[in-house]
């Protein structure tokens, strides 16, 4: 069973700061649902507003088309994972995946019987006498979600659960979650501040920064369309290029910057005009060393600064004639053994693969 | 030079226990060491009823001790059932109140504990006495006045603030998310008070209710006020020590210290046996998670020398020499006591005939200028004065 979340022109305000700002969003039932953005975006205050902990200022929180004004969050169905998991350190294992029911009044035996079929659900068959702290980060976090899985709710919200744990079994726990919803295909709504965690889980990611939305999507649409400037620079990386529009061709637009003319690609509900202050985004894996025959819309002659190695990237840092710096990956299996610091070269990108938005604000101002 | 220095600590910490501990062993009526009359357990039983039917109580005998600690335990009763909860609320209060207002209401919380004792029990006793007035008769006047029920207000005015400090510090250190995981998995807010902030504050509540108690046993200056009529424990003492102090004292002093020392040992048995058990279930858990065998080496623990043996040593000579000589001299059993209270009433005998023989005739009486039938009347003519006098020792 799974529900549909609808947040309707929800504002949550604290004294006159707005926590969440007019935010419209409806995730299907059966989502893996996305929020992301930086801390203090507002993003856990939209999740405790739908979970019940926090009344919107304004607007509604509907839960399968369902008003949830005045419900608190013991009455709503929707199961939390909080960032610090909060599990109940003085009872057991089974005693902790179990409380729901208990709370609920559901006999002993019928409360073994769902912790035990919880247990095989995490792969933790037979620990369910042991204490929390006897588990290890991951076993932890399954046991979190075997908790709040206990009652079937219909919508799972996690706040973002994986920030403690170390890189290899975040990565881990991104797929065991992604199956653990599968499986038992409910809306999960999961909240994060790591482009990462959310691109490799998530049906659709919604970007959110100082308590607005700037753009809801599927991944791909938004990693390769993005509609403002913060989200091509905080989901992903991007190379920001200013300057003045000086042409249009069809859905394409010619920037005037001044290290040059480029062409990029304009998004269809973000129309440019000539004249208009805009910056062009193109990414590091987008910026190619030309080989014979590559024939590239664009073309930027840079300086080389500085070089990276990540493993299976290598990261260039170079600067523009104005100054202005760029930085572009190679992947580890080209050989890149001519090109060292201080060395001129020329960079080539195509103008699909390139986008051109109005000026505004990016995310790492 | 620091077991030295630990030494004379101790010493200046329990000396006079333990002197006071052995005079509740000397049958002498007055507690001391020197002279030592005979060894013996009176104290503790009947105290001593002396030839001419006087009767100075033992522990067991004396009824005014026994109906004080009677009512010190209904009071401490009393107190615990009403400042524990007093305090756990007033605590789970400072958790929810603005931080502006938190500093203004944790002073206010502790407020009572900076008044002296004396103006909790005479302001108790006087608002109560006022509220007992406005009623006329019936049960306001009676529970007004009575100085059980406002020895309990009283105490808890000040108690209930050291219980609210130990839920505070225990508070801090809890994590309200579990409230709110709680909530979210669908329990009630009582649910969430009784399963998880109660199971958690437990250890809190167990101190409080000892620390309560014990506030409220040996409190003095706020229950002299507000007992009135009544008595507990410590006013018992208070009132005898004013009229001469006795053995039996001694003998009470030992056993409260002895219960304390087996509370606190038993308190300590039980809680290592526990922390074993705990080890032992953690040793296990990491023999589990061990791939090889090298944690699941057994470590015995040798015999140690304990740290105390000198103070036990030096406790083991003075006892064994101070027995010998009880024994070498004969100075154990009812013989001695005997023995001793028969010296004793010889003697006043003695100094009765000394009386008698200095005794003036009539006529010295009657020529002398401070002839005292004349002057007075006859206010020793009366045969039965001195009948009920029990004599000098």
């Amino acid at each position: 069973m799974s529900a549909d979340v609808e947040l309707s022109d929800v504002s949550v305000t604290f004294g006159s700061f707005y926590a969440a700002k007019n935010v419209n969003v409806k995730v299907n039932g059966g989502e893996f649902f996305s929020f992301l953005g930086p801390s203090g975006c507002g993003k856990t205050t939209l999740l405790r507003a739908i979970s019940g902990f926090q009344e919107p200022s304004e607007g509604k929180v509907l839960i399968d088309n369902k008003d949830m004004s005045g419900i608190g969050p013991n009455k709503r169905p929707t199961a939390l994972i909080f960032q610090n998991l909060a599990l109940f350190p003085l009872m057991s294992v089974s005693e902790n995946i179990a409380f729901s029911l208990e709370v609920r009044g559901v006999s002993k035996e019928e409360r073994k019987k769902r912790a035990d079929e919880l247990l095989e659900l995490i792969a933790l068959e037979g620990q369910g006498d042991k204490k929390v702290h006897q588990l290890s980060g991951g076993q932890k976090q399954r046991v979190a979600i075997a908790r709040a899985l206990a009652v079937e709710p219909k919508v799972l919200l996690l706040d973002e659960p994986l920030s403690a744990l170390d890189l290899k079994l975040r990565q881990r726990m991104r797929t065991e979650l992604r199956e653990i919803q599968k499986r038992v295909n409910i809306t999960f709504i999961y909240i994060t501040h790591d482009q990462g965690e959310a691109l490799t889980m998530s049906d659709r990611i919604a970007v959110m920064n100082e308590g607005e939305l700037e753009q809801i999507g599927k991944c791909d649409e938004v990693y390769n369309n993005p509609l403002t400037p913060f989200v091509a620079t905080f989901v992903g990386e991007n190379n920001p290029l200013y300057g003045k529009v000086t042409g249009i061709e069809g859905d394409k637009a010619k920037i005037e910057t001044a290290d040059g003319q480029y062409l990029a690609t304009m998004n269809e509900s973000k129309k440019l005009n000539i004249g208009d202050e805009s910056i062009a985004f193109v990414r590091p894996e987008s910026l190619f060393i030309p080989r014979d025959g590559d024939n590239f819309d664009n073309k930027i002659d840079v300086n080389i600064e500085s070089f990276e190695f990540e493993g299976n990237l290598k990261n260039f840092y170079a600067s523009l004639k104005s100054g202005a710096k760029i930085k572009f990956s190679v992947p580890n299996a080209i050989d890149t053994s001519s090109i060292t610091s201080g060395s001129s070269i020329v960079l080539g990108f195509e103008s699909s693969k390139s986008v051109i938005l109005p000026k505004a604000s990016l995310a790492i101002d | 030079m620091m077991g030295i220095y630990i030494f004379i600590f101790f010493a200046y910490l329990f000396g006079p226990l333990i002197i006071m501990s052995i005079t509740a062993f000397n049958s002498a009526e007055f507690p001391s060491i020197t002279p030592w009359e005979c060894f013996s357990f009176r104290w503790f039983n009947e105290g001593k009823i002396a030839y001419d039917g006087q009767h100075l109580a033992g522990l067991l005998s004396d009824w005014r001790l026994h109906d004080g600690i009677i009512s010190s335990l209904i009071i401490g009763a009393g107190v615990v059932t009403l400042s524990v909860p007093i305090g756990m609320a007033a605590a789970i209060v400072l958790t929810q109140v603005r931080s502006q207002l938190r500093d203004i209401y944790y002073s206010i919380s502790i407020m009572p504990v900076l008044f002296p004792g004396v103006i909790i029990g005479i302001s108790t006793v006087v608002l109560w006495d006022r509220i007992a007035g406005l009623g006329g008769e019936g049960f306001i006047a009676d529970i007004g006045r009575n100085g059980i029920f406002l020895t309990i207000l009283a105490q808890t005015c000040f108690i209930s603030t050291y219980c609210f400090l130990i839920f505070v510090a225990r508070l801090q250190r809890f994590d309200q998310t579990q409230e709110e995981a709680a909530l979210d998995l669908g329990a009630s807010q009582t649910q969430v008070f009784f399963k998880i902030l109660v199971p958690y504050l437990s250890p809190a509540i167990a101190s409080a209710a000892v620390i309560a108690f014990l506030f409220s046993f040996e409190n003095y200056n706020t229950t002299v006020f507000s007992i009135l009529s009544d008595q507990t424990l410590t006013t018992v003492i208070a009132s005898k020590v004013r009229l001469g102090i006795s053995p039996a004292l001694s003998a009470l002093a030992l056993t409260i210290i002895a219960l304390t020392i087996i509370a606190a040992v038993t308190y300590e048995v039980l809680r290592r046996r526990a922390e074993k058990r705990y080890a032992e279930s953690e040793e296990k858990f990491v023999k589990e998670k061990a791939a090889d065998n090298r944690i699941n080496k057994k470590y015995k623990a040798g015999f140690r020398i304990p740290k105390g043996i000198t103070a036990i040593l030096l406790i083991v000579v003075f006892a064994t020499y101070g027995a010998t000589q009880i024994v070498k001299n004969d100075l154990y059993g009812q013989s001695c006591i005997d023995t001793a209270d028969k010296k004793k009433k010889s003697k006043f005998l003695e100094q009765l005939q000394t009386l008698e023989s200095n005794e003036l005739t009539d006529e010295e009486l009657s020529g002398g200028s401070l002839g005292g039938n004349q002057d007075y009347g006859d206010i020793f003519g009366d045969p039965s004065l001195f009948q009920d006098f029990g004599g000098f020792d």
